[in-house]
């Protein structure tokens, strides 16, 4: 579907509010200051995907989108392999940057997608009063495209462009560069836009 | 004989390419990157397939197997390839979240489904590297007896 100006500036404004909670469970448990970016709005064509990920090394984190809604898409905690070393490094309490990613970073990764996508979805169930919750996570790391296009080509409906909702966090003391990505189907994407066209006649 | 500096087409989603010059896909995960190749004339095809199934779609012929596979094979047939000279190759059908494949592991079934159209068409498939939980880029030379290398995340390479 194609968003109008203010539907798009509503949407950022929701991102803006579920990315500031993600941001600050993800300051707390780094124990130091993290900003987030505003919120971007794109609408890919699929065949067009590799201009936004490539080849890349990523770990990502992704959760279906479900609640009121059966399949409302993916939300994926992104980040690049070297950030992730350098995440899991502050958390657990190491300084090596060339090493293979284990067990125990996989299961911090999952911990921290996991907590951050669930302060944003709580953020923006609260606005919106419409439950979206975060399926089991799942954990790909390797080439950014590749596992992109898997969670693509397992959305519900038929589709030959995704809109990508994206906020970038970055931990400046750290250099931890990371995303939030909401991938929402054209469903949910309708609803969410009617919630907050409705929120805006009433204010 | 081509110049080896040709440039590359880059084979997005659904996308198909015919010709000698180098193709190539990035990053697939449950996306099959398949080619055929003919070796008298030297050209081939590549392409991007998303999903086994169009169910009556025909506006991205190179997004689903079952008008993916008719479709490079007629571009080819049509600039005088016979279809017993082409050889088949294919890479990804992975499955890159474990969680999510449990019941729909929709990499496996293009692999099926690609492997029945190309018996289906009697078309051999040469050689193939696909499942298991890894992205794969994949190039393709028709100039160059139609090796098809493949590259992981990991900097690991093998040629198909």
């Amino acid at each position: 579907m194609k968003l109008s100006t203010v539907q798009a500036d509503a949407i950022q404004e929701l991102g803006n509010i579920g990315a500031a909670h993600a941001a600050t469970t993800l300051s707390m448990m780094l124990g130091s200051a993290v900003e987030m970016s505003v919120p971007a709005i794109k609408a890919v064509d699929i065949s067009q995907l590799g201009s936004v990920m490539g080849e890349e090394s990523a770990a990502m984190v992704a959760f279906e989108l479900q609640g009121e809604i059966q399949h409302g898409g993916y939300i994926i905690f992104y980040i690049s392999r070297e950030s992730a070393v350098r995440l899991t490094n502050t958390m657990l309490g190491l300084t090596e940057m060339n090493r293979p990613l284990n067990e125990m970073d996989e299961s911090a990764l999952i911990e921290v997608g996991n907590i951050m996508v669930s302060a944003f979805l709580d953020a923006t169930a609260e606005l919106l009063g419409f439950i979206m919750l975060p399926s089991p996570p799942a954990l790909s790391i390797d080439m950014a495209h590749a596992a992109m296009q898997s969670l693509i080509a397992q959305m519900g409906e038929e589709i030959d462009e995704v809109l990508l909702f994206s906020t970038e966090l970055v931990c400046e003391e750290h250099k931890i560069d990371s995303d939030i990505i909401m991938m929402p189907e054209n469903a949910t994407l309708q609803k969410i836009v009617e919630l907050l066209e409705n929120m805006m006649k009433a204010s | 004989m081509p110049s080896q500096h040709e440039q590359t087409a880059m084979i997005g989603i659904g996308e198909y390419r015919v010709g000698s010059f180098p193709m190539m896909t990035i990053g697939l995960g449950s996306c099959i990157g398949l080619t055929l190749y003919d070796e008298n004339l030297k050209i081939g095809a590549m392409v991007h397939i998303m999903l086994p199934e169009s169910a009556g779609r025909t506006d991205r012929p190179g997004k689903y197997a079952d008008t993916a596979v008719p479709a490079i094979i007629n571009e080819l047939v049509a600039l005088g390839c016979r279809k017993r000279s082409i050889v088949a190759k294919m890479a990804g059908g992975s499955c890159m979240f474990e969680y999510f494949g449990a019941n729909l592991n929709i990499g496996e079934r293009n692999v099926l489904k690609v492997k029945a159209l190309l018996t289906a068409n009697q078309i051999r498939l040469m050689s193939e590297d696909v499942g298991g939980k890894v992205g794969r880029s994949v190039t393709f030379f028709p100039a160059n007896g139609g090796i098809v290398s493949i590259r992981r995340a990991d900097g690991t390479t093998s040629e198909l």
